[in-house]
C-alpha cells in the first residue's frame, strides 16, 4: 500500500507555521467562551472530534493502513465511562484512564489477527469490528440499555472537584485535545513516527530496514484506538447522554469527512478538519436533515478533488509562491 | 433446547436468504472482477430494489411484473451513475484504494439518507408472488416465495453462466478481469465494461432486494446488512467466483438462521460479523478457493 499523503515532511524552520493552529484553536476557545453555550457545546463537539481524528490518522495517515470502525472504541470509552462514573460512582477521569487501557487491551487483541489482512480485506474486518459493537451496544440491554441510551452521567471533573458549566468543560476540551496534538506530533517526529512513515511508503522496504512491521502497525493501531475512547468518554461526560446511534456508521462517516476534509496526514488537518465540519451545519442551519446528506456529499467531492484536503491546498499555495518568487 | 422442527424450520429460512447473499456477492465479485475495487454501496441496490418496487406497486397501482421490470433497469441505472460520477474521476485520479472504499461508504449513507427522506422510516413489504402457501412438509412451513427465490436464483446463475462464457460482452469482462491493461491492447473498452460491471452488480442487487423483500421488509437503513453479508458470501467463495459466492451465501444464511435458533434474532448480524471474522484470519483465500464451482468468473 503507497500513500503519497504520508510522505510529506516539514522543514524547522517553519516552526511558526504548526504553532499558528494552536494559537487559532485557542483563539476559537475564548471565541466560545464569550458566546452562547450553544456556540460553546458546538465548539465541544469540533473539539471532541478533534481528538478522534488525531488518533485515526495516527493509523491512517502516518502508517498508510486504514480503519473503518474507530467508532468501536469510541464506544468503549463511552458506554464504559458512563457505567463506571453512573453506576459504580468513579471519578469521571479515574474511568477516563481505565477506559482507555481497557481500549488499548481491546485493540491489542483484536488488532493482533486482523492487521495481518490489506487492503480491502482489512478496511471490511475493521468495518466489521464497528458493527460487531454497535450490534452489541443496541442488543445487550442490560449492560447498555440498548437504544433508550444511558442518561445522568456526570460532567468531567477530578477528585470531586467537577466542571459545573460547558464554558469551563470547553476548555478543558480544548486543552486536552491541543495535548493530544501535541502528543500525536512528538510522535511522529520520533524514531518511532519515521518508521510509520516508512511503513506508510512501502512494507516491503520498511521491512527492508529492518523495521517490525507487524509490531508498528499494532502499536499505531494502540494508539488510535485509545484516542478514539478518550474522545468516547469525553463525549458521554460533556452531554450527558450516549445511545448506539452516537457511535453508528455515521460517526465513521464524519470523522473521515473531517480527516479528509483537514488533510490526512497532518498534525493540525484533523482538528481544522474537525471545526470546520462541525461549524458548517450551523452555519447552515436550514440543512437540518440533510446534514449527513451533506456529510457525504462533502467527502465525496474531497476525496474526488482534493484528496489531500485544505493541508494540500496551502502547500499548493507554498508551491506556487515559490515558483513565483524568482521573478 | 430448540426443538427439531424449529431447526428445520430455521434451515428452510436460511436457504432462501442464504441465496440472497449470494446474489449480493456475485454483485461484488462482478465490479471486483472489472475494476479491481470493492463497492461498499453494494448493499444499497438491494435496499432500492425493493424500496422501488414497493412505491410502484403501492403508489402507482402496477401489478408485480411491470414494477419488477421497471424496478431492475432504474437501479441498474443509479449502479451507471455511481460509477460515472464516484469510482470514475477517482481511478483517473490516482485515488489510494482506501479513500476509494471509504467514497463508496459515502455513497451509501447519501444513498440511504435520501431515500429517508423521500419515503420516510416506515418499514415496507409487499405480498409474496404468488398468493397461498405456505406449503406444509410435515410440521415445517415452506413459503412460496422460498421457491421463487430458488428459482429465479438458479436461472440467473445459468443466466450468468451464460453471459460470461457466450457472450463477446461477458468474455470481454473477464478479459478485464484477468489482465487490464492486455485488455485494452486487444481493443476492449475497458471504461465502458466497467460500466456494465456497475449496472450488472446493481440489477442482480435489484432482483435480490425485489425477491427478498415478501419474505421480510425492505426500509432506508437495510442496506448495510445485505451488503456486509454479500461481502462475507463472497469471500467465504473466495472472492471473484460467482459459484463460490452463490455457495458461501448458502452457508451464511444457514449458518445466521441457526445463530437466530440459538441466541434469539437480535445476534444474528454478530454472528455473521464474526463468521466474517473468522474466515478472514483462517482462510484469506476463501473456503471454496481450492476447487472451482460453476461459472468461475476471476482467475488469480
Amino acid at each position: 500500500m503507497t500513500s503519497r499523503v504520508t510522505t510529506f515532511t516539514e522543514p524547522a524552520a517553519l516552526r511558526w507555521q504548526s504553532v499558528s493552529p494552536a494559537a487559532g484553536a485557542a483563539m476559537l476557545a475564548v471565541l466560545g467562551l464569550l458566546s452562547s453555550d450553544y456556540v460553546t457545546t458546538v465548539l465541544g463537539f469540533a473539539f471532541i472530534y478533534a481528538i478522534f481524528c488525531t488518533g485515526l490518522n495516527f493509523f491512517m495517515g502516518y502508517t498508510g493502513q486504514a480503519s473503518f470502525g474507530q467508532s468501536a472504541f469510541a464506544a468503549i470509552g463511552g458506554y464504559g465511562s458512563a457505567i463506571l462514573c453512573t453506576d459504580l460512582g468513579w471519578d469521571p477521569v479515574l474511568a477516563l484512564f481505565a477506559t482507555m487501557a481497557l481500549s488499548g487491551v481491546a485493540a491489542v487483541i483484536v488488532g493482533y489477527p486482523t492487521l495481518r489482512l490489506r487492503g480491502h480485506y482489512l478496511a471490511m474486518a475493521t468495518f466489521a469490528l464497528g458493527l460487531i459493537v454497535y450490534e452489541i451496544t443496541i442488543e445487550w440491554t442490560s449492560l447498555t440499555q440498548g437504544y433508550m441510551g444511558y442518561a445522568g452521567i456526570p460532567p468531567l471533573g477530578i477528585v470531586g472537584f467537577e466542571l459545573p458549566t460547558v464554558k469551563h468543560q470547553l476548555v478543558a476540551l480544548v486543552v486536552l485535545a491541543l495535548f493530544g496534538v501535541a502528543v500525536a506530533n512528538r510522535l511522529r517526529r520520533s524514531r518511532f513516527g519515521r518508521a510509520l512513515a516508512a511503513i506508510a511508503g512501502s512494507e516491503p522496504a520498511a521491512l527492508a530496514l529492518g523495521i517490525d512491521v507487524a509490531r508498528y502497525k499494532l502499536i499505531a493501531f494502540v494508539i488510535a484506538a485509545i484516542y478514539a475512547s478518550a474522545a468516547g468518554s469525553l463525549f458521554a461526560h460533556f452531554v450527558g447522554f450516549i445511545s448506539p446511534e452516537v457511535f453508528g456508521v455515521t460517526m465513521v462517516v464524519q470523522s473521515f469527512t473531517m480527516l479528509y476534509l483537514g488533510g490526512i496526514g497532518t498534525v493540525w488537518g484533523p482538528m481544522i478538519g474537525a471545526v470546520i465540519v462541525s461549524v458548517l451545519p450551523e452555519a447552515l442551519r436550514g440543512l437540518k436533515e440533510m446534514q449527513d446528506i451533506a456529510y457525504s456529499a462533502i467527502l465525496i467531492l474531497v476525496l474526488i478533488f482534493v484528496p489531500r484536503g485544505l493541508a494540500g491546498l496551502s502547500s499548493l499555495f507554498a508551491r506556487f509562491r515559490r515558483n513565483t518568487e524568482p521573478l | 433446547m430448540p426443538s427439531t422442527i424449529e431447526i428445520l424450520q430455521s434451515l428452510v429460512n436460511g436457504v432462501g436468504v442464504g441465496l440472497i447473499y449470494g446474489l449480493v456477492g456475485i454483485g461484488f465479485c462482478v465490479i471486483y472482477n472489472a475494476s479491481g475495487i470493492v463497492n461498499f454501496a453494494q448493499g444499497v441496490f438491494v435496499m432500492l430494489g425493493g424500496m422501488f418496487c414497493q412505491v410502484l406497486m403501492s403508489q402507482l397501482g402496477l401489478p408485480i411484473i411491470l414494477a419488477i421490470a421497471i424496478t431492475v433497469p432504474l437501479v441498474a441505472l443509479a449502479g451507471m451513475a455511481m460509477e460515472l460520477a464516484i469510482v470514475r474521476p477517482m481511478l483517473h485520479r490516482g485515488a489510494t484504494l482506501f479513500a476509494i472504499i471509504l467514497a463508496t461508504l459515502a455513497a451509501q449513507i447519501m444513498i440511504e439518507r435520501i431515500t429517508l427522506l423521500g419515503f420516510g422510516d416506515r418499514p415496507r413489504t409487499f405480498p409474496d408472488f404468488t398468493p397461498g402457501g405456505p406449503l406444509r412438509v410435515g410440521e415445517v412451513a415452506v413459503g412460496y416465495q422460498l421457491f421463487w427465490i430458488l428459482g429465479c436464483g438458479a436461472l440467473l446463475v445459468v443466466a450468468l453462466w451464460l453471459f460470461f462464457n457466450r457472450t463477446r460482452t461477458g468474455r470481454a469482462l473477464r478479459a478485464c478481469s484477468q489482465n487490464r491493461e492486455a485488455a485494452q491492447l486487444l481493443g476492449i473498452p475497458v471504461a465502458r465494461m466497467m460500466l456494465v460491471a456497475f449496472a450488472l452488480s446493481a440489477g442482480l442487487g435489484a432482483i435480490a432486494g425485489v425477491l427478498v423483500t415478501p419474505t421480510q421488509y425492505t426500509a432506508y437503513n437495510v442496506g448495510t446488512p445485505f451488503g456486509v453479508s454479500g461481502f462475507i458470501a463472497a469471500i467465504i467463495g473466495g472472492f471473484g467466483r460467482a459459484g463460490g459466492a452463490l455457495a458461501g451465501g448458502l452457508l451464511l444464511g444457514v449458518l445466521q438462521a441457526l445463530a437466530i435458533v440459538a441466541l434469539g434474532a437480535g445476534f444474528k448480524n454478530v454472528a455473521a460479523l464474526s463468521v466474517l471474522l473468522v474466515v478472514l484470519m483462517l482462510f484469506p483465500n476463501g473456503l471454496f478457493a481450492g476447487f472451482s464451482l460453476g461459472a468461475r468468473v476471476h482467475s488469480k
